[in-house]
């Protein structure tokens, strides 16, 4: 079966409306630069938790992370939006809800990340600073972070792109984000090839200076030391 | 007045939610087998050396690694109809969907994998007399298999958790059955609570078997 006529591309349909995909992308960027930074903080928090001394803790954190990254994010956002308010009394609007997901979702991964960073460090270059006459907070600071934090910038890039492309999942609770305002433009207008196919590649130029990014990170820190 | 949890409402409506489970199952095997085979074609378009196929195999997977799923089911289920006036499912839409998204994540693993054999060993090889083939063959496809082991069992995992995007496309999968089910009973406290249950239970298990797998399989050069 073929299409009653070829479809011509109505490139025009997004450039008139660009001003409302815009839009869109505005509250994308707003969330997932917010949650990034509260995702990085808490995750800091998460990761300390996860090597305090007291295995309560240590055991909390451990369960924190491993929900967050065994659910789908789906899951997580209708959960938060639909079930939490029952739960505490409180109604939250759908921008609370995405911050509140995205940033949780985003600490559980970024708190394995920076957990996974100090390990790869800690040991034997710990012991001989601690040796040489370091205390444990100098060794830290000035042996086992510089090391570990540059290590762990590609995998801080990663997630930064995942969230990017996570933030698009908000839309189904009516957050209005890049996606949310693309499938209403597609609906109004009726051209979705166009409109989807602009969304797709407005993720795309987010996202793909992030990934060059990371790979410059990568072979910069990771590949040569 | 305290929240009364009924639980009773989820025991009720298992029928339903464990048929949504099967479709996830379903779905995550096949659209993982889709990936597998697609990702490996990708993969030798990429290393092949021919522009004319390495360049068309970069586009899609930059393309569709650096997309949301959401956009990729969406665009396939609504805008590739359009195009090609072949109206597919919900279903096959989503797989279609899935499994070129997991294609273009398994050609980067496959393509990392085999440039992660040190290039010392095929220079070794070539040295010692053996064809390129046999160099691929014999020294750098089993070192490279076991390093890709890991990576493809993480990806498993995320593809298990990614069915549930396709419930915004309308395939009667785990979430989909969830979303009806909370607004049928009025009680989405309960249903997501229990949906929310299954995933951990079925994925929780299989994160662990692959942090396993990242210990046994680690590379020591």
């Amino acid at each position: 079966m073929m299409p009653d006529k070829i479809p011509i591309w109505k490139v025009e349909v997004v450039t008139q409306n660009l001003s409302y995909l815009l839009a869109g992308l505005e509250m994308t960027l707003v969330l997932a630069i917010l949650s990034m930074l509260l995702g990085v903080l808490l995750g800091l928090l998460i990761a300390a938790a996860r090597m305090s001394r007291f295995l309560i803790v240590r055991a909390l954190a451990g369960f924190y992370v491993d929900i967050w990254r065994s659910t789908p994010f789906l899951a997580q956002i209708l959960w938060v939006f639909f079930a939490l308010p029952i739960v505490t009394g409180f109604r939250i609007s759908a921008f609370a809800a995405g911050i509140i997901c995205l940033s949780c979702h985003a600490s559980a991964y970024l708190a394995e990340v920076f957990r996974a960073g100090i390990l790869s460090i800690a040991g034997g270059q710990r012991h001989a600073a601690l040796a040489l006459g370091m205390t444990r907070m100098q060794a830290a600071r000035r042996i086992i972070l510089p090391q570990a934090v540059t290590r762990m910038l590609p995998a801080i890039g990663s997630q930064s792109i995942n969230l990017v492309k996570e933030s698009a999942l908000v839309s189904v609770i009516n957050l209005q984000e890049l996606m949310w305002h693309a499938q209403t433009l597609a609906g109004f207008t009726m051209r979705s090839i166009e409109v989807l196919t602009a969304a797709a590649l407005i993720y795309a130029a987010l996202t793909y200076p992030q990934a060059l990014l990371v790979n410059y990170l990568h072979r910069r820190f990771v590949v040569n030391s | 007045m305290p929240y009364i949890w009924r639980f009773d409402v989820v025991i009720a409506n298992l029928p339903i939610l464990l048929q949504g489970l099967w479709m996830t199952c379903a779905l995550t095997v096949l659209s993982m087998v889709i990936g597998l085979v697609v990702g490996l074609v990708v993969a030798l378009f990429r290393l092949s050396g021919w522009r004319i196929l390495a360049v068309p195999a970069t586009v899609f997977t930059e393309l569709f690694r650096t997309t949301p799923l959401l956009v990729q089911v969406v665009w396939i289920f609504t805008v590739l109809p359009l195009m090609t006036g072949v109206a597919l499912s919900p279903f096959f839409s989503g797989l279609v969907a899935l499994g070129l998204n997991v294609a273009a994540f398994m050609a980067e693993i496959y393509r990392t994998g085999i440039y992660s054999v040190d290039r010392g060993q095929r220079h070794a090889a070539h040295a010692l007399g053996m064809t390129n083939a046999q160099t691929m063959r014999r020294i750098v496809l089993p070192q490279a298999v076991m390093r890709m082991v890991p990576p493809m069992a993480a990806m498993w995992v995320a593809l298990f958790k990614d069915t549930s995007i396709l419930a915004t496309i309308g395939v009667v999968e785990l979430m989909y059955e969830a979303r009806y089910l909370a607004s049928d009973t009025f009680r989405p406290l309960e249903i997501f609570t229990a949906v929310a249950v299954v995933y951990f239970a079925l994925a929780y298990p299989q994160s662990l078997l692959v942090n396993r797998l990242y210990e046994r399989f680690r590379v020591r050069e």
